[in-house]
C-alpha cells in the first residue's frame, strides 16, 4: 500500500513514510529556525536512499523550503539583496567544484563515505559547539545573571582587505573577498552533502562580516535559494542523480510540518531550543559514525557502472 | 513437359522444392513451442512486481510416440546484460571503506532458469556450460584485474543478485501437464531491470538438447516514470531547470497557503 516507484532512484519507497520524513524535518526546521538540509539528508541515507541520490534531491527540496522563508523575509525588508548577491557569485563557484568532485567520487564508489566522514565531522562539530553554548546559557539563565550579548562595533582583521564595496542595507562597507570566500565555501557543502548551508553562514556573516542580525536571516535565505538551484541543475546534469519524484514528496512534507513547527517552536526558550538541536545533530552525526566504524553485516556491495570508471 | 518446367521453375523462386525433395528429414524429430503469457510489461508507479507463465509443448508429430518421462524442459528467462561493479569492504583506519572494485561486463540485469528435474540431473556440466543454463554457468565476461579471490566474488555477484531475486533458479520450476504440455511460472519482483528479455526453452532427451525455441518479452517504464526517466537521462539540463522550477512553485504554495499577515 501506498508504495511509490522513483525513478531515478530506482527503488520503491512508501509515500507516507517520506511525506511524514519531510514533514518530520520541516517541523524541526520551523522548530529550531534552520533549513534542516543536514538532517533530511543523513536521514535519507538512513532510510536507504543511495548518498548521491539524497545529497542531489536534498539540494532541490531546500530550494522549496527557502523560497517560501524567503518570501516572508522579503515582506519585511530583511533582504540585504547586494549582500546576497555577492554571496551566490562565491557559492556557484564553490557548487561547480562540489558537484565535480562529487561525480570522481561516485565514480570510484567511495561518494557515500566521504559524504558520511564530511557530515560526522560538520555536525560533530557544529553540534558539540551549540551544546556547550546552550548549556552555559541555560546555567546562566538558572543563575539569574543576564545573557551576555556581543560586542559591537570592533574592527578587525576583515576590515584590512581590498576590493571594498558598499552595502547600504547591512550598513557595511567591506572586502568583497570574504562574502565571495564564506559563499564559496557554503556552495561547496551544498553541492556535497545536499545542505542549504545556513548553519554555517548565519554565524560567519554575524561574527566575520558583523552584518546586523535581522538582515542575516533573510539574506542567508536568499542566498541558499540560488546556491540550490544552480546545484540542483548541475547535479541533474553532471550526475544524473536528481529525482524529482523524492524532492516534490518531501517538500510537500516539510512546508506542511514546518507551520508546525513555527507553532511548536513559540513555547520554548531560545537556549533550550538551541540545546535540543544540538543533542539531535550530535545524534545525527553518532549514528553515521556508528555507520562507518560497526562491522556492517554485508560487506560485499554491487552497483551499475557508471560511464567513465 | 512445359507444365513441369513451370512447376520445376516455380519450385526453384520458391525455394523450397528441391530442398525438400533432396534432403528429407533423416530421422523425424520432436519439436518444442513455447511462449509467454504476456508480451509486454510496462511497469508503473504502483507497480509491485508480477508473475508471468511461459508455457509451450513438444510437438511430436515428426517422431515415434515416445514412453513416457524421457524428456526434460529447461527454460531460461533472461534480461539484457549490465555492467556491474562489485565491491568488498575493508577495514581502513577504523572505518569500513570500499575497496578496489571489480568490473563484470556482462551481467544479466535478471536471469532465472526453470527445469523439470536437477539441472545436472538432467545433461552433464559441459553441457550446461556451453549453454550457459545455470547461475554458475553464466559468463559475466572478462573481469578485470582478476585475483585469487576470484571465486568468492563471483559467487557473491550471484549470491547478492539472488537475494534481490534478480537471479532464480528453480529445480522444480517447470511441470508437464499431460505428456506434451509444459508450463513454468516465474516471479518477476519489484525490481525488474527494463529492456527487451529472452525466454529460451530447452527440450532435452538423454541429456542432448533435441529442440530450442525462443520468444521474447519487453520490459518497459510507462506513463510519468518513463517520461522522467527518460527526460533526465537525455535532456538531464532541462530535467534540472524543470525541477527547480517546481520547487520554486511548490514554495510559493506554501507560503501563500500559511502566511499570516
Amino acid at each position: 500500500m501506498f508504495q511509490i516507484y522513483l525513478p531515478i532512484a530506482e527503488l520503491s519507497v512508501n509515500l507516507l513514510v517520506m511525506l511524514g520524513l519531510g514533514a518530520a524535518v520541516g517541523f524541526l526546521s520551523g522548530m529550531f529556525g534552520v533549513g534542516g538540509g543536514f538532517l533530511l539528508t543523513p536521514f535519507l541515507m538512513f532510510s536507504g536512499i543511495p548518498p548521491s541520490i539524497a545529497v542531489a534531491t536534498g539540494a532541490n527540496q531546500i530550494v522549496a523550503t527557502s523560497v517560501s522563508g524567503a518570501m516572508a523575509q522579503w515582506r519585511r525588508g530583511n533582504i540585504d539583496f547586494r549582500m546576497g548577491s555577492v554571496l551566490i557569485v562565491g557559492g556557484v563557484a564553490g557548487a561547480l567544484i562540489g558537484v565535480a568532485l562529487l561525480k570522481i567520487l561516485r565514480e570510484a564508489g567511495q561518494a557515500g563515505l566521504i559524504i558520511s566522514l564530511t557530515y560526522v565531522v560538520l555536525l560533530g562539530v557544529i553540534g558539540g559547539l551549540m551544546l556547550n553554548e546552550s548549556i552555559g546559557a541555560i546555567r546562566r539563565a538558572r543563575a539569574g545573571k543576564p545573557a551576555s550579548g556581543r560586542k559591537p562595533g570592533q574592527h578587525n582583521w576583515i576590515h584590512g582587505m581590498p576590493l571594498k564595496l558598499r552595502f547600504p542595507r547591512s550598513r557595511l562597507y567591506i572586502s568583497a573577498i570574504p562574502p565571495l570566500v564564506i559563499g564559496w565555501v557554503v556552495g561547496l557543502l551544498t553541492a556535497f552533502l545536499g545542505v542549504g548551508g545556513g548553519f554555517i553562514m548565519v554565524p560567519a556573516l554575524i561574527y566575520l562580516l558583523r552584518m546586523p542580525t535581522n538582515v542575516v536571516i533573510g539574506t542567508s535565505t536568499f542566498q541558499i535559494i540560488f546556491v540550490t538551484a544552480v546545484v540542483t541543475v548541475l547535479q541533474a546534469t553532471f550526475n544524473h542523480s536528481l529525482d524529482v519524484v523524492l524532492a516534490l514528496i518531501l517538500a510537500a512534507g516539510g512546508v506542511i510540518g514546518g507551520q508546525f513547527g513555527v507553532r511548536a517552536g513559540q513555547k520554548f526558550r531560545a537556549e533550550q531550543l538551541r540545546a535540543m538541536l544540538a543533542l539531535m545533530v550530535l545524534a545525527v552525526a553518532l549514528r553515521l559514525l556508528f555507520d562507518l566504524v560497526l562491522k556492517p553485516s554485508e560487506l560485499y556491495s554491487l552497483s551499475p557502472l557508471l560511464a567513465g570508471a | 513437359m512445359q507444365a513441369a518446367l513451370a512447376l520445376a521453375l516455380l519450385f526453384a523462386t520458391l525455394g523450397v522444392g528441391p530442398v525438400a525433395a533432396a534432403d528429407p528429414a533423416p530421422t523425424p524429430r520432436e519439436e518444442v513451442v513455447s511462449d509467454i503469457s504476456t508480451r509486454e510489461i510496462s511497469i508503473q508507479s504502483n507497480f509491485n512486481g508480477i508473475e508471468i507463465l511461459i508455457f509451450g509443448s513438444v510437438d511430436f508429430s515428426g517422431a515415434a510416440v515416445p514412453g513416457k518421462d524421457i524428456y526434460d524442459v529447461v527454460v531460461v528467462l533472461r534480461s539484457p546484460d549490465q555492467a556491474v561493479v562489485a565491491r568488498r569492504k575493508e577495514r581502513m583506519a577504523g572505518i569500513w571503506v570500499n575497496g578496489i572494485g571489480k568490473i563484470y561486463p556482462t551481467v544479466p540485469g535478471f536471469y532465472a532458469v526453470l527445469s523439470s528435474r536437477p539441472l545436472r540431473a538432467i545433461t552433464s556440466d559441459e553441457t550446461l556450460k556451453t549453454l550457459g543454463i545455470g547461475l554458475n554457468n553464466i559468463d559475466f565476461g572478462r573481469v578485470t584485474k582478476s585475483g585469487p579471490d576470484e571465486e568468492t566474488f563471483r559467487s557473491t555477484v550471484i549470491r547478492l543478485k539472488e537475494q534481490q531475486q534478480l537471479f532464480q533458479e528453480h529445480d522444480d520450476g517447470v511441470a508437464f501437464v499431460g505428456r506434451s504440455l509444459f508450463r513454468a511460472s516465474v516471479d518477476l519482483p519489484v525490481n525488474v531491470p527494463i529492456g527487451r528479455y529472452t525466454a529460451d526453452v530447452y527440450l532435452f532427451r538423454d541429456g542432448q538438447v533435441v529442440s530450442k525455441n525462443q520468444s521474447t518479452l519487453e520490459v518497459t517504464q510507462a506513463g510519468l516514470d518513463r517520461a522522467i526517466y527518460l527526460m533526465a537521462f537525455n535532456r538531464p539540463l532541462l530535467y534540472g531547470l524543470v525541477a527547480v522550477l517546481l520547487a520554486v512553485l511548490a514554495g510559493l504554495a506554501g507560503w501563500a497557503a500559511f502566511r499570516r499577515e
